[in-house]
């Protein structure tokens, strides 16, 4: 965890809602894993008041990309401030060979990097774009993916036959419908197999985290009995452990 | 050394600049971003007699300039907290103030009487409700005082700060923090409920300043100023209106480097800035670009004469 600055290298546009950019980081920051964030600030002025959650969705060498919404605006040789990285790297699984990654209502940003780092290792992964998601530019996605789209949180082309595929799922939606689609999704996978063992099925809960290191208390996520910071030890949480209090007041 | 209260254990701090309550966590969790030690004191996040759960539903709705924060006061209940963070309090960087949520008098007495013995624990702060009347004041402190020696500092409310100033110092406080963040409520864009919580922001500064001028008039204990702080001319205005310490609140979210440079500002740490020097050059731990370029220009390329130059 560090406060450093890095520079804006490139700009580029995806498509009419979204933009990549180019930053050269400090070295201190270059071992951002998948998943784990920057919390970013752009300006100098107080508004807007928190930092940004910055996540990449590519690293090479000293350079990372981050996808941001194209209304703003940026341009190359742009010193930003960044504190991180924040939480830590989504856990894959070492037997897993397919890999599902699931986006509801939410770009699949988070999970991109992901997608990189098990492609690179041979691993198979499927992305179902869910919701509004359906609408995020497939040209900013890696080819070597396989990509469905559907309308409703729980119908997409072929669902039971990619989460039976599927060695492990790892799924994002915003808050506040994280949980509530992660415990409706759980439910979904126990229909289609018959046991779901735990490190299976990650769900990434990420809300507005003010300090970025456990101290505000501002991102506790229950797991069972406990509550976790998530800016530690998110984003991605075992869905099992985040519903394990709502199946223990079933 | 800062005499910040007096009395049989005075409270002596070596930086006018404390760490508030709610933003830098129960043992130095900034210490992976700043030199705590530069920092008089932190203030722990708020303990209770019994463990807390998070708030439910939405903990942050960010807003103009500011940011809307509710998280309940989570906390584990000060047996655990103690047995989890006193070793960490006797070795920590810095001295530690703990920060006890008032519930009711006799679950203060209680936490206070655990804390009392605490090595590290330099004070404690008694965190008073926005609906706190003079008689609650009167009680929670009371009940604080009759069970520690330890200097006692009570956090008001910003909206009510005059009625239990007085009666906070009637009760034995040592010194009053003026003021805990205030209540409001905004529209969260995620959900698009209303929702409630304490307001953090630098217009904070203007409302800060006014009640600790009015109160340091009042009252005949220190005061601490606590509010909107995010530099260090901010600090200095604080002081300028009767404070004698201040107390650095949200300004670690926005810019935690700048804690550090409030407390070195006041403190008489400041480092001298070279004329053309890179901000991460003199400001502590912002990167290393200076350090990229330094090796760039200690190693220039060399200069090859022509093998014949020309007549």
């Amino acid at each position: 965890m560090h406060q450093a600055q890095a520079i804006i290298e490139r700009v580029r546009r995806v498509s009419g809602a979204i933009q990549q950019i180019d930053i050269a980081v400090d070295k201190s920051q270059q071992n951002i894993g998948a998943g784990q964030l920057f919390l970013a600030r752009t300006t100098e002025t107080l508004d807007p008041y928190l930092r940004e959650p910055w996540t990449p969705v590519h690293r090479e060498g000293s350079s990372l990309t981050i996808e941001r919404s194209s209304a703003q605006s940026f341009s190359p040789g742009q010193v930003v401030n960044l504190l991180g990285p924040v939480g830590k790297v989504i856990p894959l699984r070492e037997s897993a060979r397919t890999l599902l990654l699931i986006a509801y209502e939410s770009t699949p940003v988070s999970l991109l990097m992901l997608a990189e780092t098990a492609l690179a290792k041979g691993i198979a992964v499927a992305l179902a774009l869910l919701g509004t998601a359906i609408h995020y530019p497939l040209e900013a996605l890696p080819q070597e993916m396989e990509v469905q789209r559907g309308y409703d949180y729980d119908q997409w082309p072929n669902q039971v036959e990619m989460v039976k595929w599927a060695d492990q799922i790892v799924a994002v939606a915003p808050p506040p419908l994280d949980l509530p689609y992660y415990g409706r999704l759980l439910d979904s996978v126990k229909n289609t197999r018959r046991e779901v063992a735990p490190g299976y099925l990650y769900g990434l809960v990420q809300p507005p985290m003010p300090c970025g290191i456990g101290a505000c208390q501002a991102c506790l996520v229950r797991c069972g009995k406990d509550e976790i910071p998530a800016c530690l030890d998110g984003p991605a949480f075992d869905v099992l452990a985040l519903t394990a209090h709502l199946a223990e007041g079933k | 050394m800062i005499e910040i209260t007096s009395g049989k254990q005075p409270l002596r701090l070596a930086n006018p600049v404390i760490g508030a309550s709610g933003i830098f966590g129960y043992a130095g969790e900034y210490a992976k971003l700043i030199d705590l030690s530069k920092l008089g004191a932190i203030v722990t996040n708020a303990v209770t007699l019994r463990p807390r759960r998070a708030a439910t539903g939405t903990r942050v709705v960010p807003l103009d300039s500011g940011v809307l924060v509710h998280t309940g006061l989570p906390n584990l209940g000060i047996h655990q907290i103690h047995r989890l963070y006193a070793t960490k309090w006797k070795n920590g960087p810095l001295p530690f103030i703990v920060h006890v949520a008032a519930t009711t008098p006799e679950e203060v007495g209680k936490c206070v009487q655990i804390l009392d013995t605490t090595e590290g624990i330099v004070a404690i702060e008694i965190g008073l409700s926005d609906q706190s009347t003079h008689r609650d004041a009167k009680l929670m402190i009371g009940a604080a005082r009759q069970n520690t020696q330890l200097p006692l500092l009570a956090k008001l409310p910003m909206f009510n700060v005059t009625n239990v100033s007085v009666a906070a110092e009637e009760a034995g406080a040592d010194a009053l923090v003026v003021a805990a963040p205030p209540r409001g409520t905004a529209r969260d864009p995620l959900s698009g409920q209303l929702v409630g919580g304490r307001l953090y922001g630098p217009w904070l500064k203007a409302l800060g300043l006014r009640a600790v001028g009015a109160i340091a008039r009042h009252v005949k204990i220190p005061v601490i100023g606590c509010g909107g702080i995010h530099n260090p001319d901010d600090a200095r205005d604080y002081l300028e209106a009767g404070a004698v310490a201040v107390m650095v609140d949200s300004v670690a979210w926005i810019r935690p480097d700048m804690v550090e440079i409030i407390a070195r500002n006041l403190g008489g740490l400041e480092l001298t800035r070279a004329i053309g020097a890179m901000e991460d050059e003199w400001r502590p731990g912002i990167g290393e670009t200076a350090v990229m370029r330094a090796q760039l220009l200690a190693s220039p390329p060399p200069v090859v004469p022509p093998p014949h130059l020309p007549e």
